[in-house]
């Protein structure tokens, strides 16, 4: 379930939420709800990837209680390198990947424009859940 | 869901209404902002809190409530200790993000044919939106001092006067703050974003004073009709999101551990006593402090703004402040409650405290009326200067509301509400727009928020806070 794919629900799409900013991400792994979650959060971002900049590698390793909180530090993690570097990222590689604990390459770029800042991913109504094959998540960014 | 009104503009959900409820439920609204209340999920948020170890008294929620991630926008909610906790939830990712209120000698009739000159001198002076960081970069150790001593380091650096500390909660500094429970992370991103506004909500405002409701008090507070002055509102930046990321998620395997069966993760809590608790507030303390100095740093480049563009044409540009305030906050205070003072953990989120006459914690000019309460409106709409009442002390914790409240989503008024289209609006009605993303402008829309005046009636009605004087816009400097 790529970014692109069709037919069939999008791999992420932005909801409603009064106070702050949440999108819906999908995927046919938990990896690849990671993923189409990270993408969903560069829209949030305005993410714009700056095309004369190098492409540029992040190693990120971290652990959770549970799959929920493993997504909320992932994100956490994506969004404090936006912050502090710039950096926005649409590739990944997972060399270990469990429910609490994942090792994993990003690659992305210096932005050349990013809209917003995320001060934080929240795990307010956070629940992944599996339906028909397909792993869903709401995840709802303190803007 | 049971709801009684038990006084004008103020509802109680009693504490049988769900299992788990601690103490009742009670919150501030017209009959219109109640049913609006019942339309999201601002009131079983504010249950969810009365859940929580240690609550005392009544949740509440003020007017402006609106549906938050946790706790409610606008919620105060007051634990106890030993068994009370510490919500890191409960003070939001934007630790004290507060007001601050400068006021002018000039009048708006003075300043306007150089307005638009002002606007753009703010905007180049105090660095907005997205990736601009400030001009002030610390090193470690002077960050390290920006968290313990908070405004009171801004002004040794020479950002400012000592009576700007008298003027802000607290003297611009929470005592027990340790720059040690401070992540690197958190430091990476305070490091450049001291004196700096941010995006989102946060704004500078020129404003005129349209009106004095209350003239004893409006004197005391050294305001006047027709007056300049200026809100600055912000928070802690980076560095607070980043203390309260780290919390929310420590304390996800603490709260399990310590058996808490919680309606939401937001929720996670320690008891106040705790390592765990203590070192929550500790760091929560320092990023309060950062906040403080943040404002403090802001002011005083809004002061060389004003001397800039003023001081040429002979006019005023001296600015003197009134108060700064947080509106996101935890602190230890002594509340009454059945006839006995206590020491209590005060949760503020998106609330303001409102102490009233005779207070110790306000400062010496105000304590015989009560402490200056400021509420921002939209941006384009009025914003309110309250004084803080002895109602407030019995009824509220001594709090009252920080706002408008939001009535539709960012992503609702993004739809809805073009950003090119309302600043032209602003415009076409007299107000000078300095903003960095047309986007972010569209998000803030005042047609995104409830009627700021309808708030402010709503909390002098009930008594918690009473009006003085209602500021409209003359420039608004956003990111």
């Amino acid at each position: 379930m790529p970014p692109d794919a069709s037919p069939g629900p999008p791999a992420f799409e932005e909801v409603d939420h009064t106070a702050d900013r949440a999108i819906v991400a999908r995927g046919a792994s938990l990896e690849e709800l990671f993923e189409n979650a990270a993408r969903g959060m560069n829209a949030i971002l305005g993410f714009r990837p700056d095309p004369g900049a190098a492409p540029e590698a992040r190693r990120i390793a971290l652990e959770a209680v549970d799959a929920e909180g493993l997504l909320v530090s992932w994100l956490s993690e994506l969004a404090f390198l936006a912050e502090t570097e710039s950096l926005g990222f649409e590739r990944f590689g997972f060399e270990r990947f469990s429910p609490t604990a994942l090792a994993a390459t990003a690659f992305g770029r210096k932005a050349a424009a990013m809209e917003k800042l995320i001060k934080a991913v929240t795990y307010h109504d956070l629940a992944i859940r599996r339906e028909g094959g397909i792993y869903t998540a709401r995840i709802v960014f303190d803007v | 869901m049971e709801i009684r009104q038990i006084a004008p503009f103020l509802y109680e959900i009693p504490r049988g209404a769900r299992p788990g409820m601690r103490v009742p439920a009670r919150f501030y609204a017209d009959e219109a902002l109640a049913a609006a209340a019942r339309a999201d999920r601002s009131l079983e948020q504010l249950i969810n809190t009365a859940t929580l170890p240690g609550v005392v008294g009544h949740v509440l929620a003020m007017p402006d409530m609106h549906q938050g991630y946790g706790f409610p926008i606008g919620g105060v909610v007051a634990t106890e200790p030993p068994e009370g906790v510490v919500s890191p939830g409960g003070v939001g990712y934007d630790i004290n993000c507060g007001v601050r209120l400068l006021t002018g000698r000039v009048t708006a009739r003075e300043i306007l044919p150089h307005l638009d000159a002002l606007a753009s001198a703010l905007y180049a002076d105090c660095p907005s939106g997205v990736g601009r960081g400030g001009e002030v970069r610390l090193s470690a150790a002077e960050l390290d001092q920006a968290m313990v001593e908070g405004a009171r380091w801004a002004v040794r650096r020479g950002f400012g006067m000592a009576e700007d500390l008298e003027h802000t909660e607290e003297g611009g500094c929470l005592e027990g703050a340790d720059p040690g429970a401070v992540s690197d992370r958190a430091r990476a991103r305070g490091r450049d974003q001291m004196g700096t506004l941010g995006a989102g909500n946060h704004f500078i405002e020129i404003d005129r004073v349209e009106r004095i409701e209350d003239e004893a008090v409006a004197r005391r507070f050294g305001l006047f009709a027709d007056q300049v002055v200026v809100q600055i509102h912000c928070g802690s930046r980076g560095l607070g999101h980043q203390v309260c990321t780290d919390s929310v998620n420590r304390l996800q395997k603490a709260a399990r551990d310590w058996g808490y069966r919680l309606p939401d993760r937001e929720l996670v809590c320690a008891p106040l006593e705790s390592p765990e608790g203590r070192a929550y507030l500790a760091a929560m303390k320092a990023a309060a402090n950062y906040a403080f100095a943040n404002r403090q740093v802001l002011a005083h480049r809004i002061r060389g703004s004003f001397e800039r563009v003023l001081a040429p044409e002979g006019l005023p540009r001296e600015l003197f402040p009134l108060y700064d305030i947080a509106h996101n906050i935890a602190k230890m205070e002594r509340h009454e409650i059945e006839g006995r003072a206590r020491t209590l953990c005060v949760h503020r989120k998106g609330a303001t405290r409102a102490f009233g006459p005779g207070s110790p914690e306000i400062p010496r000019a105000f304590r015989e009326v009560g402490q200056p309460v400021l509420v921002p409106g939209s941006m384009g709409t009025s914003s309110w200067v309250l004084v803080g009442t002895a109602e407030a002390m019995r009824q509220t914790f001594g709090s009252s509301c920080h706002g408008a409240g939001r009535r539709l989503s960012r992503h609702q008024a993004k739809r809805a509400v073009q950003g090119a289209g309302l600043r032209r609006e602003l415009e076409e009605g007299g107000i000078h727009v300095r903003a960095g993303s047309l986007a972010g402008l569209a998000e803030e829309a005042p047609s995104a928020y409830k009627d700021v005046d309808r708030v402010v009636d709503i909390v002098h009605g009930a008594g918690i806070a009473r009006r003085v004087a209602r500021l409209v816009p003359l420039a608004v400097i956003k990111g």
